[in-house]
């Protein structure tokens, strides 16, 4: 391949504790698996002969959870193969992004913060499994913003099934009290493999859903932030850009435990077995994309973006107008008012990005 | 090699579903070492997956093989394997017109069941000899004494002599080749006389055409023949005869009472039809053979391609399919709502549902099929009568005098302590009540004339469900009667779905509306706005239900490893819809069409 992936992401599956909605991979964190793990971790990494990349996401699990020692060992290795003009993402939980750790990341360059806030209340939070209170992840944050992070990003979870409409709106207003350019809001899904479902809650009903992020979107654009994404909202231009790469079906090299990629026309996903790995038997999953497939992933994520992507960037992958492709099933199934056709740009309109799915399957 | 008559044995085998058939005709299979036991499958004569999966014999299917019996002689054995299920009944009258006698295969645990006295009628109505099979008497439950009384008392033929044995373990299987022997007789006819076969069966090969088989009752055919199919009075030149052991074996020529098969680049699939009798141009025989009795229909329904594109395949296939399969039928139809496809006639809802399987299976299409509807007559006031097979057709009602529906006539055959739950099915099902009688000690046989139309749909699973398995059911048509009968219309958005309308007994048409309504709501997927789906009698609403309008439906986050997830789950969606229609922007599944015959709840 003459176009080398241009983002890399490393896994890192360890937790202190587990939270009720995750359905990743992930590990308690003992010290013993510390070491075997990054080694192995670098070895992969090394097995793609990277050259130099724009994007690099540190991402788990918690890479925060890892010792300040081997924290700062991963961090090291992988920014070698960072170019210029970068973007350097380490997701943190609250409680264990210590001074420490910033300061290592401060050091070796990691220039933007993603930190799994959740929520502002201190019920819900202790509720989902996460060991900190919303004064801990203020603390951290004003830390982090002290040491010089301008780049921060919080996740926030809605739509437990009693969660009020006005404790929403409680979160809301908290979150842009921090002062921070971009946020990450999902509606919660109870995945298969996670607590929530073992002990079978049940996610927010449609309607609910639907009214919550109503809500979201109008009150986050009334305070300056823009929706770039369907759950992600930036101020100052300060998009994710390792995240675009997959928004926009762009390769990506993906490394570590669980991990997926999409490398030469390939896309992976690595073994979830610590033991497995550790024998540096890392992909269990490869299967080359074939064109109409792309099509499909193509679909599947640029719509994401509220820009959508450009006519002429799809012809030129697909060989054909968007329109001539599915023009008829637009109109048989009266897609127009949540297709917005411009003339350089096709995308969503909002109702459109609310129904996504049911859109995409019927272009299918 | 050649084998005079004496030494040649045509004989099929009969037997209720279930009882071991399929397995006894595997074991003189290996036993006759006609098949290597590398080749071996389970239930070898059902050749299509879809009989193995179901474990039922759907076609009839002819295999010939060597026996060395215990007189120290060879012969050869023409088996003709045979279909259980009483929708199938038209393939055992023509295999038993190709045979001289049959095996009657009984489970000793069981006994003789309703459908094996409708076969073996079939057998003595075609003079063949019977020689009586009891199986499975390896069961701690087989009751062998039982089941020759019964069959002596029931059917009214000796079973002193009937072999013992167990077909799953092969115990006594050659009792069976023995009794074969000595108790079938070998077929008669003259070599010499002109040339009658009767075609009992043909089949499709891409590169010599059909491929007929035939039972040669006078005189012998050979490659270079000229042979006359005389019923289509067409004439061909053979390239090829041979026996099936199952696989094709070439041989010089078939003589009268060998059975085999003759591929003469046929090409027309039209021109064949089992039943046809095949002489020699030269020197052709003065008359026909008896043939078989044609089978008629019984249910009716739609079929449609979902990718109207593919029209002329199913065309294609349907044609291919009624080559080995006599009794269906199809003629072009067109729907408003799924464009053009067939109404086709099948002997019963299992007929119909292979058919549906086997067009979807070995031909790679996607059907829809509408719900089965009987023939109703529809007497006009100008004294004029259709034989409605559409309910979509019905005329207008101010021209109609009355409806007249078809009626059968069911025996039920339950052990006694279910009775109760079968006279309560047939009540419910609109049946008159006919007779009530003891069959032996523990059972029963209940006698109804039913509407054809209230056991078209799952009477049968019914019958089982109330009965633990234990009932079987033979039924035949009657007369038709008048009904107080009208046509109920589904609307989707608005619109009349002509492929929905069903007729329905007016007694209990509030509660099918209301049952169907509902159930259209949960099968029909949501679109972007809300769709309601009403019932309607004579342009009447009697039941409505609303189908939601998608409000949210979007995946919330969407990194590097959910993308394939999502892919994946989309490509599990994307199967489900290549079994749907689109019926304006709304995309209605399959078995929406189905639904129309939701009797309760279940």
């Amino acid at each position: 391949m003459t176009n080398k992936p241009q983002s890399l992401y490393i896994h890192i599956p360890f937790c202190e504790h587990i939270c009720t909605y995750c359905d990743f991979t992930k590990l308690f964190y003992f010290g013993k698996y510390e070491k075997d793990y990054l080694d192995s971790l670098i070895k992969e990494i090394e097995s793609y002969h990277i050259n130099k990349v724009k994007t690099l996401y540190f991402g788990g699990g918690t890479p925060t959870a890892l010792s300040d020692a081997g924290f700062e060992r991963i961090l090291t290795f992988a920014k070698q193969y960072l170019a210029d003009d970068y973007e350097f993402t380490v997701e943190a939980n609250v409680e264990n992004l210590t001074e420490s750790k910033l300061l290592i990341m401060k050091k070796v360059g990691v220039n933007r913060l993603s930190i799994g806030v959740q929520s502002t209340n201190d019920k819900l939070l202790k509720e989902i499994g996460r060991n900190h209170t919303f004064e801990d992840a203020k603390r951290v944050i004003s830390l982090a913003k002290g040491l010089g992070f301008d780049n921060i990003n919080i996740d926030l979870i809605y739509g437990f099934k009693r969660q009020s409409l006005r404790q929403l709106k409680k979160d809301l207003a908290n979150f842009i009290e921090l002062d921070i350019d971009h946020i990450s809001i999902y509606s919660l899904i109870v995945e298969p493999g996670s607590i929530l479902y073992t002990k079978g809650v049940k996610e927010q009903r449609e309607g609910p859903s639907r009214k919550f992020y109503e809500v979201i979107l109008k009150t986050l654009r009334a305070n300056g932030y823009e929706r770039y994404e369907i759950s992600n909202f930036a101020r100052n231009g300060k998009y994710s850009r390792h995240n675009m790469t997959y928004w926009k079906n762009q390769e990506y090299y993906g490394c570590g435990l669980g991990a997926s990629g999409f490398v030469s026309g390939n896309r992976y996903t690595n073994t979830k077995s610590l033991r497995e790995y550790n024998n540096l038997n890392f992909v269990k999953e490869n299967s080359p994309v074939s064109p109409e497939e792309n099509l499909e992933y193509y679909l599947i994520t640029n719509f994401r973006m509220e820009q959508g992507f450009s006519r002429q960037e799809f012809k030129q992958k697909f060989g054909r107008d968007f329109e001539d492709l599915f023009g008829d099933k637009i109109k048989r199934f009266f897609l127009t008012n949540l297709i917005d056709i411009t003339p350089d740009r096709i995308k969503l309109t909002d109702e459109g990005l609310l129904l996504m799915d049911f859109v995409i399957l019927k272009l299918m | 090699m050649h084998y005079d008559k004496k030494h040649i044995r045509n004989f099929s085998i009969i037997a209720h579903i279930d009882h071991g058939k399929s397995t006894l005709a595997d074991r003189i299979l290996e036993l006759t070492e006609t098949v290597s036991q590398r080749e071996m499958k389970e239930q070898f004569l059902d050749s299509m997956d879809l009989e193995r999966e179901r474990g039922i014999t759907i076609k009839l299917n002819a295999v010939t093989l060597k026996y060395h019996a215990k007189n120290g002689e060879d012969y050869l054995f023409n088996l003709i394997d045979t279909p259980g299920h009483v929708d199938f009944s038209y393939e055992v009258s023509r295999s038993l017109a190709a045979c001289e006698g049959c095996l009657l295969v009984v489970d000793a645990t069981q006994g003789v069941e309703a459908q094996t006295l409708a076969n073996v009628y079939l057998a003595v109505d075609n003079n063949l000899e019977i020689v009586p099979v009891i199986n499975k008497i390896d069961l701690p439950s087989a009751m062998p004494d039982m089941a020759k009384r019964e069959i002596e008392e029931r059917i009214g033929i000796p079973a002193d002599n009937a072999c013992l044995v167990s077909a799953k373990t092969g115990l006594n299987v050659g009792d069976v080749l023995e009794a074969v022997v000595n108790y079938i007789p070998s077929p008669m006819g003259d070599d010499n006389n002109p040339l009658q076969a009767l075609i009992f069966d043909s089949y499709y090969d891409s590169y010599r055409g059909v491929i007929i088989m035939v039972r040669v009752k006078e005189g012998k055919v050979k490659v270079g023949d000229t042979i006359h199919l005389m019923a289509a009075n067409k004439n061909y030149l053979v390239t090829e005869v041979g026996i099936r052991n199952p696989k094709e074996i070439k041989t010089d020529e078939l003589c009268a009472g060998e059975v085999g098969y003759i591929s003469a680049q046929i090409k027309d699939i039209k021109d064949v039809h089992p039943g046809e009798t095949v002489t020699l141009l030269s020197n052709p025989a003065k008359e026909a053979l008896p043939g078989y009795r044609k089978m008629n229909p019984m249910v009716y329904c739609g079929l449609y391609p979902v990718d109207s594109k593919k029209y002329l395949d199913l065309k294609d296939a349907l044609e291919k399919l009624t080559l080995n399969d006599a009794s269906l039928v199809f003629e072009p139809e067109t729907s408003q709502a799924l464009g053009f496809g067939f109404r086709c006639g099948f002997l019963g809802l299992l007929h119909m549902d292979v058919v549906q399987e086997r067009l979807e299976r070995e031909y790679g299409l996607d059907l829809i099929l509408t719900a089965p509807s009987v023939i109703y007559h529809v007497y006009k006031s100008d004294g004029t009568m259709i034989a409605l097979d559409n309910p979509s057709k019905l005329p207008d009602l101010t021209t109609i005098k009355e409806i007249q529906e078809p009626y059968v006539k069911a025996q039920i055959m339950t052990p006694k302590e279910y009775v109760g739950a079968v006279m309560d099915l047939c009540q419910n099902r609109r049946g008159i009540y006919l007779n009530l009688e003891y069959f032996d000690d523990t059972r029963m046989i209940a006698t109804y004339e039913l509407p054809l139309a209230e056991i078209v749909y799952n009477f049968f699973d019914k019958l089982k469900s109330f009965t633990k398995g234990y009932a079987s059911f033979d039924y035949e048509y009657s007369d038709y009667k008048v009904g107080n009968l009208s046509k109920m219309d589904i609307l989707l958005n608005g619109d009349v779905i002509d492929a929905l309308s069903i007729i329905v007994y007016k007694g209990s048409a509030y509660e099918r509306g209301s049952v169907v309504v509902r159930k259209l709501k949960e099968i029909i997927p949501r679109q972007q706005f809300e769709v309601p789906v009403q019932a309607a009698i004579n342009g009447k609403i009697i039941a409505r239900a609303d189908i939601k309008a998608v409000r949210k439906d979007v995946l919330a986050k969407c990194y590097g490893g959910d993308i394939s997830r999502k892919k994946k789950l989309l490509e599990k969606q994307k199967e489900g819809k290549k079994r749907m229609k689109a019926i304006g922007s709304v995309e209605v599944p399959q078995e929406a069409f189905m639904t129309v015959l939701s009797i309760d709840d279940d």
